[in-house]
C-alpha cells in the first residue's frame, strides 16, 4: 500500500471518528429529551398548577413547588442582574489602567464555573445559621450569587462589542461619563445584556444544590419568605428518590417542565443574540 | 439661546460622575470579597472537624455519624475517580466533536449542531440525574455492565476495575453522565481556540497536500495545545463540583473499591445527601471541611484552567 | 438653499458659560469682518507636542484658526492630522496612555490646562468622526441628545432646535416624517448629515470633522462639503481629509502635515497653487503619500 493511501486511510478513520463523537453527543441529548417526554407528558395536566405536592399514595400537584421556583428565580434575578451590570460595566468602561478590574474578570470566571453548592454552603453559613431558620430569602440569595457572574460576563462582554467609535461620538457632545453609558452604550448593548440575563436565568431555574440548604422545601403551600419554600428542583430531587409511583410521576413531570422551560429560554436567548447582532 | 450652563449643574453631573464610576468599583471589589468571604465562611465553618481530626482527616476512610468519626478520603477518592472517568470519556469525545464543527461540518449545519450540543450544557444537573437514575442505570446493569465484567474484568492488572456485581449505580455511571455534561463545555473552548488559528498557517498545510486530520494534529492540536488543556481543566473543574446528576447515580457508599462499578460517594455527593440530616456539630463541621477541601480543588483547578486560556489569548493578541 | 436661520444666533452673539471656568464669560468679539481682511483668530495652537505611550506623534504644532473659516488638515496616513484634530476637544483623554503638552488657546485661554472641564470644552466644540455615528434611538432624539444635557427646554422649543440643526445640516426634507424612526435606519450619508445636526445642535464654536466623506459614496461627498460651506458663515470649522481635491474645494487654510510636524501652513489656494516646501508639492502633486 502507498504511503497516500495509508494516510488518506488514517485521515477517514480520524474523520469518522469526529463525525461519531459528534453523533454520540447528539444521540445523548435526544435520548434524555426522548425519557423527559415519555415518562413526563403524561403527568403534565392542570392538577400540576392548582394542587400541593401531596402525601405519598395521595393525590396531588405541584403548585406551592412551581409557585416557590418562580418566586425565587425572580428575586434572584431582580438582585443579581443589577449589580451584574454595574461589575460588567466597571470591568468593560472604568477598569482599563486598574488593577482591581483583571483580578475581578479572573475571579469572576472561576465563580462563574465554581460548584454551585459551594454557594450553598456559603450562604447557609452567613444567611441561614445567622437567621437560625431555612428560608425563601436564602435560597434567592444563593440564586442571586449564581445569576451575578453569568450577567457580569455577559454585560462585559456586550459592553466590550459596542464600538468605541460610540464612545467618541458621545463624549465629543460634552456628554458625561455616567451619560455616556447609560443612555447610550447601555442601548447600543441591550439586547446582548438581555441575553445574558435570559441565560442566567435559564441557568439558575434548574439549580438544585444551592437550595438543598438554603430554601429546602416545604409540603405546603407558603409564601412567607421567611421560612423554608417548596421548589421544583429540591420536590423533584426528593421525589425522584422516594419509592413511591405517583411521586416519581410527579418528578418526571415537574423535570419536564423545568426543563422544557429551560430549553425555551437558550433558543429565545439565541435567537436575540443572532437578531441583534444582524442590526448594525 | 443660551447654553444655560451653571456652574451647579456641572458640578452635579461631576458628582454623578465620580458617583456612577465608584459604585461600579464598589460591586466589582464586591466579587472579590464574595470568593474570600466564601473561603472565610467554609473555613470557619470547617474548623472544629478539622482542629478534631488533624490531618488524619484526608486520610480517614471513617464515616460514622454514630460515633462521630469522620474522614474525608471515600469522598475525595470518589470525587476524583468519577471526574477521571469523566475525563477519559468525554475528552476525547469533545474534541471530536470539535473537530467536527470546525474543520467538517457544512455550514448550513454548524450553527444548528453547534447549538444542540450547548443545550447539553443547558439541561439542569438534577435532569442528568434522574435520567440516570431511571433509564442510565438499568440499561448499564442489563447489558454494558455484565459485557465489561465478562471481558475486561478477566484481564490482568486491569480486570480488577470491572469486577463485582453489576450494580447499574456507581462510579463508572456517575463518570459516564459526568463526561456528558462536562462535553459542551470542553468543545465550547476548543472550537473557540480552533477559530484562533491563523487561516493562512491551515491554508499553507493544506497547500502542500496535508490531509485534514494530518493538518489538525501537526498544525492545530500544537498551536493551539495551551488552549485545549484549558479547556479539559474548565470540563474537570465542572466534574469535580457537579452535584445533583452524580448524587442520584454514585451509590452514597463512604467505601473505597478497586473496582469502577462499585458504588461510592463525592464530595459534593455527599453534602447533598446528608448536610441537612446531619446533627451533631462535629458532623455539620466535617461537612463543611468536605466542603472547603471541593472548593480548593476546583479553586486550583479552574485557575490553571483560566491562566492557560488567558496565556493563549495572550499570544494571539499579539 | 433659502432657510430663515434667524433662529439660529451666530456663535459671537451668545452669551455663555460659568465664569470658574478656564473658558472665560463672553469676551466681546470684532464684528464681522470684510471680506478682504482675515477674522477673527478662534484658537491658537502653540507649542504643541502629543504622546501615544512615549511615542511623540505631534513634534510641536503652531497655528491659528480663524472663525468663519474652514482650516483643512492633510498629510500622508500616520502624519499626525488627525491626532491634531483629537487634541482640539481632547476627545485623546478617554484613553489613558495618550497625553498632551503645549498649549491650545480658545479665547484666551488654555483648554489643555488640567482645570478646564473637559464636557463643557466639548460642548463648546463639536465633532463629527470618519464613519457616521448614529446613537441607538430615534432620529429625534440623536438631535436633541445634546441639547438635553445642558438645557432643559420646553417640549416646542426644543422641537425647535431639533428642526432647525436638521435643516441647517440639509436633512430636514428627508426626515421630517420619520423623525420617530431609528438613527440607524438612515443611510450612510444621511447618518453622516444626522451626526453634523447633532453636532451643531449644541452650538458649538468650533466644529472638528474628522474626514466626515471618506466612508461615503461621491454623491453623499458632495452634499456634505456643500453642507460645510453653507456651515461656513457660522462656525470655525476644521476637517482632516486624506482628499485633496477635497480640501482645495472646501477649505480656506491648508496645513500640511508630514511625520508629526506641521510643514507648511498658509492658504489653501497658496498651497496649492506655489507651495513653499518641496515636500508639499511632492505630496500634492502626488509623488508620496
Amino acid at each position: 500500500m502507498s504511503r497516500y493511501a495509508r494516510r488518506r486511510i488514517v485521515n477517514i478513520v480520524y474523520l469518522a471518528a469526529s463525525i461519531a463523537a459528534t453523533a454520540v453527543g447528539l444521540i445523548f441529548l435526544f435520548l434524555v429529551l426522548y425519557a423527559l417526554l415519555r415518562n413526563g407528558i403524561p403527568g403534565l395536566s392542570t392538577t400540576l398548577f392548582t394542587q400541593t405536592t401531596p402525601p405519598p399514595g395521595s393525590a396531588g400537584g405541584l403548585a406551592n413547588a412551581i409557585y416557590g421556583s418562580v418566586v425565587m428565580t425572580l428575586v434572584a434575578t431582580l438582585v443579581g442582574t443589577p449589580i451584574g451590570v454595574l461589575t460588567g460595566t466597571y470591568l468593560a468602561e472604568y477598569g482599563k489602567i486598574s488593577w482591581i478590574a483583571p483580578t475581578v474578570r479572573f475571579v469572576n470566571d472561576i465563580l462563574l464555573s465554581a460548584p454551585s453548592i459551594i454557594i450553598g454552603l456559603f450562604v447557609y453559613q452567613i444567611v441561614v445559621v445567622q437567621m437560625g431558620h431555612f428560608s425563601a430569602w436564602a435560597g434567592s440569595i444563593a440564586l442571586a450569587l449564581i445569576v451575578m457572574p453569568v450577567v457580569i460576563r455577559t454585560t462585559e462582554d456586550m459592553l466590550t462589542l459596542v464600538p468605541g467609535s460610540l464612545r467618541e461620538a458621545a463624549a465629543a457632545l460634552g456628554t458625561p461619563r455616567w451619560r455616556v453609558i447609560v443612555q447610550v452604550i447601555y442601548r447600543a448593548a441591550l439586547q446582548g445584556m438581555l441575553t445574558g440575563v435570559m441565560l442566567a436565568v435559564a441557568r439558575i431555574a434548574g439549580e438544585t444544590a444551592p437550595l438543598l440548604f438554603t430554601a429546602l422545601n416545604n409540603q405546603f403551600w407558603s409564601a412567607d419568605m421567611n421560612a423554608p419554600m417548596a421548589n421544583l428542583p429540591v420536590v423533584i430531587f426528593q421525589f425522584a428518590l422516594s419509592p413511591y409511583a405517583d411521586w416519581q410521576r410527579l418528578a418526571w413531570a415537574g423535570a419536564t417542565m423545568i426543563t422544557l422551560t429551560i430549553l425555551i429560554l437558550n433558543i429565545l436567548a439565541r435567537l436575540l443574540a443572532s437578531w441583534s447582532s444582524r442590526t448594525p | 439661546m443660551a447654553i444655560a450652563t451653571t456652574t451647579a449643574q456641572l458640578d452635579r453631573q461631576r458628582v454623578w460622575d465620580v458617583l456612577f464610576h465608584n459604585v461600579t468599583r464598589i460591586f466589582a471589589v464586591g466579587v472579590l470579597i464574595l470568593l474570600g468571604g466564601v473561603m472565610v465562611a467554609l473555613g470557619i465553618g470547617a474548623w472544629p472537624a478539622f482542629s478534631a481530626f488533624g490531618p488524619s482527616f484526608f486520610v480517614s476512610m471513617a464515616w460514622n455519624p454514630v460515633t462521630d468519626q469522620y474522614g474525608a478520603l471515600p469522598a475525595i477518592f470518589g470525587t476524583l475517580v468519577t471526574s477521571l472517568i469523566a475525563m477519559v470519556i468525554g475528552v476525547p469525545l469533545a474534541l471530536g466533536v470539535a473537530v467536527f464543527l470546525t474543520e467538517l461540518c457544512p455550514a448550513f449545519l454548524r450553527r444548528p449542531i453547534g447549538t444542540m450540543i450547548e443545550l447539553l450544557a443547558a439541561i439542569p444537573s438534577i435532569i442528568y440525574g434522574i435520567w440516570g437514575l431511571f433509564v442510565l442505570a438499568p440499561f448499564l446493569q442489563l447489558t454494558v455492565q455484565p459485557f465489561l465484567i465478562d471481558t475486561l474484568g478477566n484481564i490482568p492488572l486491569i480486570g480488577i476495575l470491572f469486577q463485582g456485581p453489576p450494580l447499574g449505580l456507581g462510579m463508572l455511571t456517575a463518570g459516564f453522565i459526568l463526561a456528558m455534561m462536562v462535553l459542551p463545555f470542553i468543545t465550547a473552548v476548543t472550537r473557540d481556540v480552533f477559530l484562533t488559528v491563523p487561516a493562512v498557517l491551515r491554508e499553507s498545510a493544506y497547500g502542500i497536500g496535508a490531509t485534514t486530520s494530518e493538518v489538525i494534529r501537526q498544525i492545530v492540536v500544537p498551536y493551539t495545545r495551551t488552549g485545549i488543556i484549558g479547556g479539559v481543566m474548565l470540563g474537570l473543574g465542572r466534574a469535580l463540583g457537579e452535584t445533583m446528576a452524580v448524587t442520584f447515580v454514585i451509590g452514597n457508599a463512604h467505601e473505597i473499591h478497586a473496582s469502577l462499578l462499585a458504588p461510592g460517594t463525592t464530595i459534593s455527593a455527599t453534602l447533598a445527601n446528608e448536610f441537612t440530616d446531619a446533627v451533631t456539630p462535629l458532623y455539620v463541621s466535617s461537612l463543611f471541611a468536605l466542603g472547603f477541601i471541593l472548593f480548593i480543588i476546583t479553586f486550583i483547578v479552574l485557575a490553571a484552567a483560566k491562566i492557560m486560556l488567558l496565556r493563549l489569548q495572550q499570544r494571539a493578541g499579539t | 438653499m433659502t432657510i430663515d436661520y434667524s433662529a439660529a444666533a451666530p456663535p459671537q452673539q451668545r452669551q455663555t458659560m460659568p465664569t470658574s471656568e478656564p473658558i472665560a464669560p463672553p469676551t466681546p468679539v470684532p464684528a464681522p469682518a470684510v471680506a478682504t481682511a482675515k477674522p477673527a483668530v478662534r484658537a491658537e495652537i502653540k507649542d504643541l507636542r502629543f504622546y501615544y505611550k512615549n511615542y511623540e506623534a505631534l513634534k510641536g504644532i503652531n497655528l491659528v484658526l480663524r472663525d468663519k473659516r474652514v482650516t483643512a488638515f492633510i498629510g500622508p496616513s500616520g502624519c499626525g492630522k488627525s491626532t491634531l484634530l483629537r487634541v482640539l476637544n481632547r476627545i485623546y483623554e478617554l484613553y489613558p496612555d495618550q497625553r498632551a503638552t503645549g498649549e491650545v488657546l480658545v479665547e484666551g485661554r488654555n483648554i489643555l490646562d488640567p482645570r478646564q472641564d473637559l464636557n463643557l470644552l466639548r460642548a463648546k466644540i463639536g465633532m463629527v468622526f470618519q464613519k457616521p455615528t448614529p446613537f441607538p434611538m430615534s432620529i429625534y432624539d440623536n438631535v436633541a441628545f445634546g441639547i438635553r444635557l445642558y438645557q432643559k427646554l420646553r417640549a416646542r422649543e426644543l422641537d425647535e432646535r431639533v428642526e432647525e440643526a436638521l435643516k441647517r445640516s440639509a436633512l430636514w426634507g428627508e426626515v421630517k416624517d420619520k423623525l420617530r424612526q431609528s438613527g440607524l435606519s438612515l443611510s450612510g450619508g444621511q447618518q453622516q448629515r444626522l451626526c453634523i445636526a447633532r453636532a451643531i445642535a449644541v452650538k458649538p464654536e468650533i466644529l472638528l470633522l474628522d474626514e466626515p466623506a471618506s466612508a461615503l459614496d461621491p454623491i453623499s461627498t458632495q452634499r456634505i462639503e456643500e453642507l460645510i460651506a453653507e456651515l461656513k458663515s457660522d462656525y470655525c470649522i476644521v476637517i482632516v481629509t486624506h482628499n485633496m481635491q477635497q480640501a482645495a474645494r472646501s477649505s480656506d487654510y491648508t496645513a500640511f502635515m508630514y511625520l508629526g510636524s506641521l510643514v507648511e501652513f498658509d492658504e489653501t489656494e497658496a498651497i496649492f497653487t506655489h507651495p513653499r516646501e518641496k515636500r508639499t508639492e511632492d505630496y500634492i502633486t502626488g509623488r508620496f503619500g
